[in-house]
């Protein structure tokens, strides 16, 4: 018998699918090097005599274009890329870069030249930055294609321009962007040029959004059935369709329920773009069989929910944030520690950090509205502090279940005002700053000049309070076959078991209909057994 | 004596349901991990070499690649192997049980659920030992008294790192050389 038994526990073992025994397969041939392909623009940059000249700033390429492109540049700043900032017309807060507090470097007040890196924008430095002068536009940043050209923190939004050290100190040299080659090679955005700052936001690459890291830039198609480099290679803007340089899809109002029809070309569309339903509709499954059961969840369900399983499935994203253990030096310097797959798990300058990949979502009910905690709102001390507070319920009509990542951490905050603080961290590039907490490490300074930047008060005491921030996930969708299953959401412990307020066939339940289920089928079986010896009883009585 | 017969039957047929049933528990264990895949992997790999009994690494499997090169996803698997010759000389030494090699190395597997949690699985090395004769009952008793040192993880203790293979490992098929002596 135990013999029986080991080897029939053999045979299955045998029997499992081993994809992973065998080798890598080796790469397939690749195909002969095919001529470059003739551009599909009606303009060849590197003709035009405006661009064949040796620039020395990013300013005086952006003349040159602006020569041509007459409104790009008063485009460009009337948007939200340009300005950092936008009045959400519902609660009438100010938001924007320049203003919202996160949990990750926390603020853009008094870190300009560092935080700027990231504006679509040349000489950003102060709070005097000129927002009128179009020739401060950087039209490169967005619209290069050879990959040479790059802004580093620092520079107020500048490129190198000489052969520097990057970071500093590090031994690393930076070469100088050409800036003529670059010109004279402008495209459309990619997923390069956008992900040059969305893959990095908050500090790094997977540090923010947890669906937007730079695997994204050649992805396959189990990571985004869109973007798969092999297969559909959907840039950004093929779903954040822009027009006059304004790019639908934001995350200060998410479009939560979208419930117009697909979009058709050449009819007048003012609604987001970039939604699944403006190319899908509104019934997208197939509307025979079980999938036409699909299409009755649509009034429920964001069809990210199902769509994108896990994010960060190419690389762990950051997960938590903890400032209030940064400063610590080892002799008197600063030192980082990394986790067991080698991303940062603590940095003097950050504090403790967490890493995690193919991320199980949590699930809110979102109708698009969103408040955020701001300088000057007061936090919860004795809970969480909630940076960004996601509305929604199942009532409303307009809201879906979304999945998001929550990312959670402690920030510095003002005992006496109880609300938010920024600290000073970065100072410009080679710039001697004993204010800046990067430089030395002292909470009291970098928050002081902080709260002087931002115009708010600091009262010289300061905690760290725990906050939360919430993100939409809409990136990384995964092929169909990937798509969470009915039980995944339908069971007792499933995805869904912290939605509140639906009834959830499979993961809830009514007591009192269950025992009247119960007693009607424990009914009919009696029922069944007496009429059956009922019968038995009378034909062996009639026999 | 038909009653004897058929509740001997009986008798049989229930402990095969059960046997049957309960084969998959007996033969594997799953513990869950209070840390994440790659720290998870990272602890039992130290641990293995700290083992002693000439336990070495053998290498690192990653069946997840192979599915995403493939175009899908799955959840996170990692596989640790390790291989001691103290252990596994006597039985390849052994025609009668020589077979026994398509269990080496020793596995462990690392893996995420739809929970969000991080499990350990493993091989019942004792119980399966036994099935095959005091020689691999012996060795396979050892094995497992080992394996239970792999998995002690003291939260106290700094997050290790992972020991990725050189030669071709922490690929979806290779498991490369980690200086096994198997």
């Amino acid at each position: 018998m135990r013999k029986l038994f080991a080897t029939v526990a053999l045979l299955a073992a045998q029997a499992l699918p081993c994809a992973w025994a065998a080798t890598d397969p080796a790469p397939a041939p690749g195909p002969a090097p095919a001529a470059k392909p003739a551009s599909k623009s009606t303009a060849d940059h590197t003709k035009f005599k405006e661009l064949q000249q040796a620039f020395k700033s990013g300013p005086e390429v952006t003349k040159a274009c602006l020569a041509c492109h007459t409104e790009a540049g008063k485009q460009i700043t009337h948007t939200k890329h340009w300005t950092w900032e936008w009045m959400n017309p519902e609660n009438k807060q100010v938001l924007g870069k320049k203003h919202v507090v996160n949990n990750f470097c926390t603020a853009v007040p008094s870190n300009y030249e560092f935080c700027t890196a990231c504006h679509v924008g040349y000489g950003w430095k102060d709070a005097n930055f000129d927002f009128k002068n179009e020739t401060n536009v950087d039209c490169l940043v967005c619209h290069d294609t050879t990959g040479g050209y790059k802004k580093l923190p620092g520079l107020a939004g500048h490129p190198a321009y000489k052969e520097m050290e990057f970071p500093p100190k590090s031994g690393k040299m930076v070469k100088p962007a050409d800036l003529a080659k670059v010109a004279q090679n402008v495209g459309p955005t990619s997923r390069a040029t956008c992900g040059a700052c969305h893959f990095l936001g908050g500090g790094g690459d997977a540090v923010k959004h947890g669906d937007l890291d730079t695997s994204l830039k050649n992805p396959g198609k189990y990571l985004d059935v869109h973007m798969d480099a092999k297969g559909l290679n959907f840039t950004c803007a093929a779903c954040h369709a822009t027009q006059g340089h304004n790019i639908p899809g934001s995350r200060y109002t998410p479009t939560a329920a979208d419930k117009e029809a697909a979009h058709m070309r050449g009819k007048k569309d003012d609604t987001n773009a970039a939604t699944c339903q403006s190319c899908h509709g509104q019934k997208p499954h197939k509307a025979t069989g079980v999938r036409a059961k699909l299409n009755e969840h649509t009034d429920k369900l964001a069809c990210q929910t199902c769509h994108i399983p896990q994010y960060a499935r190419a690389q762990p994203t950051k997960m938590s944030w903890d400032w209030s253990t940064a400063g610590k030096l080892k002799d008197g310097k600063p030192f980082t520690v990394k986790d067991s797959g080698g991303h940062d798990a603590y940095d003097s300058k950050k504090g403790d950090f967490r890493y995690e990949s193919h991320v199980i979502p949590e699930y809110v009910w979102l109708n698009g509205k969103v408040k955020y905690t701001l300088l000057g709102d007061p936090v919860n001390e004795n809970g969480v502090t909630k940076i960004n507070e996601f509305f929604g319920s199942p009532d409303d009509g307009a809201s879906r279940i979304w999945p998001v990542k929550v990312f959670r951490g402690k920030q510095p905050y003002d005992l006496e005002s109880k609300s938010l603080l920024v600290p000073h961290t970065a100072a410009g590039y080679g710039v001697r700053d004993d204010t800046a907490f990067w430089q030395n490490f002292q909470w009291e300074g970098a928050l002081q000049a902080g709260a002087e930047a931002a115009g708010r008060p600091f009262g010289g005491k300061f905690g760290f309070v725990a906050t939360e921030m919430t993100w939409p996930i809409t990136h990384m969708v995964a092929p169909k076959e990937d798509a969470l299953t009915c039980t995944q959401c339908h069971s007792k412990s499933g995805r869904l078991q912290n939605v509140k307020g639906i009834y959830l066939p499979g993961r809830d339940a009514n007591p009192w209909l269950d025992l009247l289920g119960g007693l009607a089928a424990l009914g009919t079986l009696l029922g069944v057994i007496a009429h059956g010896a009922l019968r038995i009883y009378m034909n062996r009585k009639a026999g | 004596m038909l009653k004897f017969i058929g509740g001997v039957a009986a008798g049989v047929v229930l402990t095969g349901a059960l046997g049957y049933g309960m084969a998959d528990k007996l033969m594997f264990n799953e513990t869950m991990s209070p840390f994440g895949v790659e720290e998870t992997v990272a602890r039992i790999q130290h641990n293995i070499q700290a083992a002693g009994n000439g336990w070495t690494l053998s290498g690192l499997r990653n069946p997840a690649r192979a599915v995403q090169a493939d175009g899908g996803n799955t959840l996170p698997v990692m596989m640790v192997e390790a291989c001691s010759t103290k252990y596994s000389k006597p039985i390849l030494n052994e025609d009668s049980v020589r077979f026994l090699s398509i269990l080496m190395p020793c596995k462990i597997s690392v893996y995420k659920k739809n929970d969000g949690k991080v499990y350990i699985g493993t091989m019942n090395a004792g119980l399966m030992g036994k099935m095959f004769g005091p020689l691999v009952g012996e060795v396979m008793g050892q094995v497992a008294a080992d394996q239970k040192k792999f998995l002690e993880m003291d939260p106290k203790k700094p997050a290790p790192p992972m020991i990725v293979p050189k030669a071709g490992g922490e690929g979806g098929g290779s498991g490369g050389g980690g200086g096994s002596n198997c």
